[in-house]
C-alpha cells in the first residue's frame, strides 16, 4: 500500500485541471462538492511555521485555526475553488468572516452551518435547507449541479463509509497487517483523495481471514487529530497499537453504523450526519460521549487511553474533564498530551509515553 | 411546589427583602477615596444595588416556591419567564466574582477538578462555585433547568453540557446559526420552530401550563426594557456624556438579569429620567471630558475602577461600548404579533452571532454617533467570538477613520493575566498619541 503525498497528489490534481477548494475542519458534506467536479482539500495542520497568521490573531488561539490562516495567507495556487469553513468551534466560524470580511481573499469564502445540541425534527429539516443552500450557492458559480453526479458522489461516499466499518472492525480485531502509521495516513489520505482513486487505495489493504497474534500494548485515541508520525513511529517502535480511535479527524467523521445505500442524495447525506459518532463540536451531551467511548474501548479490547488534546481547543477541553473522570472511575488507566502541532517528539513525551505503556504492561502481567 | 416554601418566597419578597433593603441603608459604609475627575454619581446607583441585592436574597427562597433556572444572558428568557421560573445568571453572578477581585480563586477551584485553565473564566468561576458552593451572594439554588443558546459563543454550550451533568438535570439548548452573511428566511424558521419545541418541555419541567397572552405581555415588557436601556445609552452622545461606559456595564446588568420583568423596566424609566437630565443641566460623568472613547468587548471586572479612574485623569471618557449595546441592538425586531420569527431574528442578530463586517459597520457608526476620538479593545482569552477579528477590525478602523486605537491582552474574570506594568504603558503610549493627533 503506497499512501500518495499529500502535496504532490494535490500539485499533480490541480496540473490536471482538477478544481479544488480549501476545506477547514471538520464536517461538511463532501459528496456535495464531488459533484460538482471539485476535490475538498482539507486544511487540518499544514506543515509550516506560523509566521503572517500571528498578525491577524492572539496567541491563544488553537493552532488548528492558526495553521489554516497561515495557509491561506500563503495563497497557494492550488486551491483554485475558494475555501469552505464548516461550523466547528468560536474560532473557525469568527476565522472565517475574518478572512471573508476583513482579510479580503480573493478567493471565494463559503461557510457552512453545522446545527448543535438537540437533534430533533426541526434540526434535521434545517440541516436539509443548509444543503440545499450551500448547494445553491455553488450552483451560482459552477453552474447546475447534475443530480446524477450526486447521486454518485453519494454512492462514492457509502462504499466509503462502507468499507471503513470494515476496516475498523478488522483493525480492532488484529485482522490488518498495517502499522500505526500507515493505519493513520490511510485514514487522512481521505482529506485530499479523489474518492475512486482512495477507494482503490482502500482496495490494496488487505484483511487477513483470521486473527493475527499479536503481543502489542493496544490504546484507544481521542482528541482532534491524531498523535503526529513521530509519535506514532514512536508506538510502533514500542509495539503498540492504537486499535479504536475517537478522533475528529478519524472516525467521528464515520457514521457509527453501517447504513443503508443512498436512496435519495440529501436525505443520505442528512441521515449521515445525524448517524456520526458523539463529538464535541456536535455538542452530544457527556454522557453520550462518555458510553460511546466505554463501548468502543470493550469493543477494541483497549488497555488504555491517549488523549491527544490541541492546545486552546475548547469545544474538546470541556469535554475532557469529564470523559478523564469517568473513565478513571471505570478503572481506566489514561495519558493527557497536549499538542501545538509542531513537528517533533521531545524526551519528555518519550518518556511519559514509555512510563504509561510499561504502567499498562505491568497491569497485564500482574 | 410546596406551600409554605411559597408562603415564605412571598413573605420574604414583599416584607423581608424591603426590610432588608433598609437595614442595608442604615449599615454604615466605608467612604471610597474618588477622584476628582469624576463628576457627581449617579442616583439610581442605590436603586441598582437595590434591586441586584434583592434578586440574589430572594434567590436562596425560590426552592421549592418556584422553579429555577440557570440561564446564559443571551438566551431568550421571555419564554421561561411565561413559566414564572426563578432565573439565575451564571455569567452575571461570574462577573460579580471578577468584579470582587476573587476570580482566581474560583478558578482554581475549577482546575483542580480538571478544567483546564485555557477555557473561559466565566465557566471556571462558576464551576468552581458549582463544585465548591461558595458564593458572595450568601447562597444561590441549584437549577432545576439549564437554558442556554449559542448566540453569544459555543462555549455557554459546552459549560452548561458540564453542569447538566454534574446535577443530572434537563439543558434545553436554542441553537442560534451564525449569521455569516445574512440571516436566511430558513435560519428563522429553524429558531421559531424550536422555540415552539420548548413549550411541551417547560410545561412539564415547570407544572403550568403556557400562557400565550401572558407570553405577549412578558414580550413587550422586555422589548420595553432594551428600548429604554437603549436610549439610556444614546443619552452618551451628548457631551459631556452623562456617565461613562463603566457606569453603564453595572448598570447593564437589570437588562441581562432581570429582563422581561417589572423591576427592569420600571429601573430603566429612573435611570432614563436621571440621565436626561444630566444632560439637560450639562453634568458630566468626568469634570473635564476632553476625549471620548469607544470599549470594545466584554469588561475586565476586576479592573473597572483602576480603568475609569486612569482615563478620567487623562480627562477621557468611554462614551460607547459594543458590549453594552448588546442589549439594545436588535430589540426593534421583536412583534408580540410574530412571536417566533420576531424572537428569532432578535437573538438570532445579535452582535456576537453576526458576522465582522456586520461589526465592523456597527463599530463605525457608533464611533461617529458618539463623536469618538479613540479606541480601547480588550482582547478577552476568556472570549473566542469577541476576540477573534479584533486585530483586523482595530486595523480597519484605524486605517479609514483615522481612530487612534490600542488592544489590551486580559481576561473578563481571571485577574491572573492582569499584568499591570505592562498594560499601563500601552495605555499611557495610547493616550498620548490621542493627544499628539488631537493637536494636529
Amino acid at each position: 500500500m503506497i499512501i500518495p503525498n499529500r502535496s504532490e497528489y494535490l500539485k499533480q490534481q490541480a496540473r490536471n485541471g482538477q478544481k479544488i477548494m480549501g476545506v477547514l475542519p471538520a464536517l461538511y458534506p463532501r459528496e456535495l462538492l464531488w459533484a460538482f467536479d471539485i476535490l475538498p482539500a482539507e486544511i487540518w495542520d499544514p506543515p509550516g511555521d506560523i509566521l503572517q497568521a500571528n498578525a491577524h490573531l492572539q496567541t491563544t488561539i488553537c493552532p488548528v485555526v492558526k495553521q489554516g490562516l497561515e495557509f491561506i495567507l500563503k495563497d497557494p495556487e492550488i486551491v483554485t475553488a475558494g475555501y469552505l469553513f464548516p461550523h466547528t468551534c468560536d474560532s473557525l466560524q469568527n476565522l472565517a468572516t475574518q478572512v471573508k470580511d476583513l482579510i479580503g481573499i480573493s478567493a471565494p469564502v463559503y461557510t457552512f452551518y453545522n446545527p448543535k445540541g438537540a437533534f430533533r425534527q426541526a434540526t434535521r429539516n434545517y440541516y436539509q435547507d443548509v444543503l440545499r443552500e450551500l448547494q445553491t450557492t455553488l450552483e451560482q458559480l459552477h453552474g447546475p449541479c447534475d443530480p446524477e453526479k450526486l447521486q454518485t458522489a453519494c454512492q462514492l461516499g457509502f462504499k466509503i463509509d462502507t468499507r471503513w466499518n470494515e476496516l475498523q472492525k478488522a483493525w480492532m480485531s488484529d485482522q490488518l497487517p498495517v502499522t500505526n502509521q500507515e493505519y493513520f495516513g490511510l485514514m487522512r489520505a481521505l482529506e485530499y483523495m479523489q474518492p475512486a482513486d482512495y477507494l482503490e487505495l482502500l482496495d490494496q489493504v488487505t484483511v487477513q481471514d483470521q486473527t493475527v497474534i499479536r503481543n502489542d500494548t493496544r490504546l484507544l485515541v481521542s482528541g482532534i487529530l491524531p498523535p503526529d508520525i513521530e509519535t506514532l513511529s514512536f508506538l510502533d517502535e514500542l509495539k503498540v497499537r492504537i486499535v479504536a480511535d475517537d478522533l475528529l479527524a478519524g472516525s467521528r467523521r464515520i457514521p457509527i453504523v453501517c447504513m443503508d445505500p443512498p436512496y435519495d442524495p440529501m436525505e443520505h447525506l442528512t441521515d449521515r450526519f445525524f448517524m456520526l459518532p458523539p463529538c464535541s463540536t456536535r455538542a452530544n451531551s457527556l454522557a453520550e460521549r462518555s458510553h460511546y467511548l466505554k463501548t468502543l474501548i470493550a469493543k477494541s479490547d483497549a488497555q488504555g487511553v491517549l488523549f491527544n488534546i490541541v492546545k486552546f481547543c475548547e469545544p474538546e477541553l470541556f469535554d475532557h474533564q469529564f470523559l478523564v473522570k469517568s473513565l478513571k472511575s471505570a478503572g481506566l488507566p489514561l495519558l493527557n498530551l497536549e499538542t501545538e502541532l509542531q513537528p517533533g517528539l521531545s524526551g519528555q513525551t518519550k518518556t511519559r509515553i514509555e512510563a504509561f505503556i510499561e504502567m499498562l504492561d505491568d497491569q497485564v502481567t500482574a | 411546589m410546596s406551600i409554605s416554601a411559597r408562603l415564605k418566597y412571598s413573605f420574604m419578597k414583599d416584607i423581608g427583602a424591603p426590610a432588608l433593603m433598609s437595614l442595608k441603608d442604615l449599615k454604615p459604609r466605608r467612604a471610597r477615596a474618588v477622584s476628582k475627575a469624576f463628576g457627581p454619581p449617579l442616583q439610581s446607583n442605590k436603586r441598582l444595588k437595590e434591586i441586584l441585592s434583592r434578586h440574589y436574597f430572594l434567590a436562596r427562597y425560590a426552592p421549592g416556591a418556584k422553579q429555577v433556572a440557570w440561564v446564559t444572558s443571551g438566551a431568550p428568557v421571555e419564554l421561561l419567564r411565561t413559566f414564572d421560573f426563578y432565573t439565575i445568571y451564571p455569567e452575571n453572578h461570574s462577573a460579580l466574582i471578577g468584579a470582587k477581585k476573587q476570580g482566581a480563586d474560583y478558578c482554581a477551584i475549577a482546575e483542580s477538578a480538571g478544567f483546564s485553565q485555557d477555557l473561559c473564566s466565566y465557566a471556571r468561576i462558576d464551576l468552581g462555585h458549582l463544585l465548591s458552593g461558595k458564593t458572595p451572594a450568601g447562597k444561590l439554588p441549584k437549577p432545576d433547568l439549564l437554558f442556554c443558546s449559542n448566540n453569544i459563543c459555543q462555549t455557554v454550550l459546552y459549560w452548561y453540557k458540564a453542569i447538566a451533568q454534574e446535577l443530572n438535570i434537563p439543558l434545553i439548548h436554542f441553537d442560534a446559526p451564525f449569521v455569516a452573511i445574512e440571516q436566511s428566511q430558513h435560519d428563522v424558521r429553524y429558531m421559531a420552530q424550536q422555540l415552539q419545541d420548548m413549550i411541551p418541555i417547560l410545561e412539564q419541567v415547570s407544572g403550568k401550563v403556557f400562557d400565550l397572552k401572558q407570553f405577549e405581555i412578558i414580550l413587550k415588557r422586555s422589548q420595553n426594557s432594551s428600548m429604554t436601556w437603549g436610549r439610556v445609552l444614546e443619552c452618551m452622545q451628548s457631551k459631556p456624556a452623562p456617565m461613562t461606559i463603566f457606569d453603564a456595564f453595572g448598570h447593564l446588568a437589570p437588562v441581562v438579569s432581570l429582563r422581561g420583568l417589572p423591576v427592569a423596566q420600571d429601573y430603566y424609566n429612573i435611570l432614563l429620567e436621571e440621565v436626561e437630565d444630566r444632560v439637560t443641566k450639562g453634568i458630566g460623568a468626568i469634570t473635564n471630558e476632553r476625549y471620548r472613547l469607544i470599549w470594545d468587548n466584554i469588561a475586565v471586572w476586576y479592573k473597572v475602577r483602576f480603568l475609569a479612574t486612569f482615563f478620567a485623569e487623562r480627562n477621557m471618557n468611554f462614551v460607547t461600548a459594543t458590549y453594552t449595546n448588546a442589549w439594545a441592538e436588535t430589540t426593534g425586531f421583536l412583534d408580540v404579533k410574530d412571536p417566533w420569527s420576531s424572537m428569532a431574528k432578535t437573538y438570532g442578530q445579535i452582535i456576537l452571532n453576526n458576522n465582522l463586517k456586520h461589526r465592523l459597520g456597527l463599530m463605525k457608526k457608533m464611533i461617529r454617533n458618539f463623536s469618538v476620538d479613540g479606541m480601547v479593545m480588550h482582547s478577552t482569552r476568556s472570549c473566542k467570538p469577541y476576540s477573534v477579528g479584533q486585530f483586523d477590525l482595530r486595523k480597519a478602523l484605524s486605517t479609514e477613520l483615522n481612530l487612534p486605537a490600542v488592544i489590551l491582552d486580559a481576561d473578563i474574570a481571571d485577574e491572573r493575566v492582569w499584568s499591570e506594568q505592562q498594560i499601563q504603558t500601552r495605555l499611557e503610549a495610547f493616550c498620548e498619541t490621542l493627544e499628539d493627533t488631537s493637536l494636529v
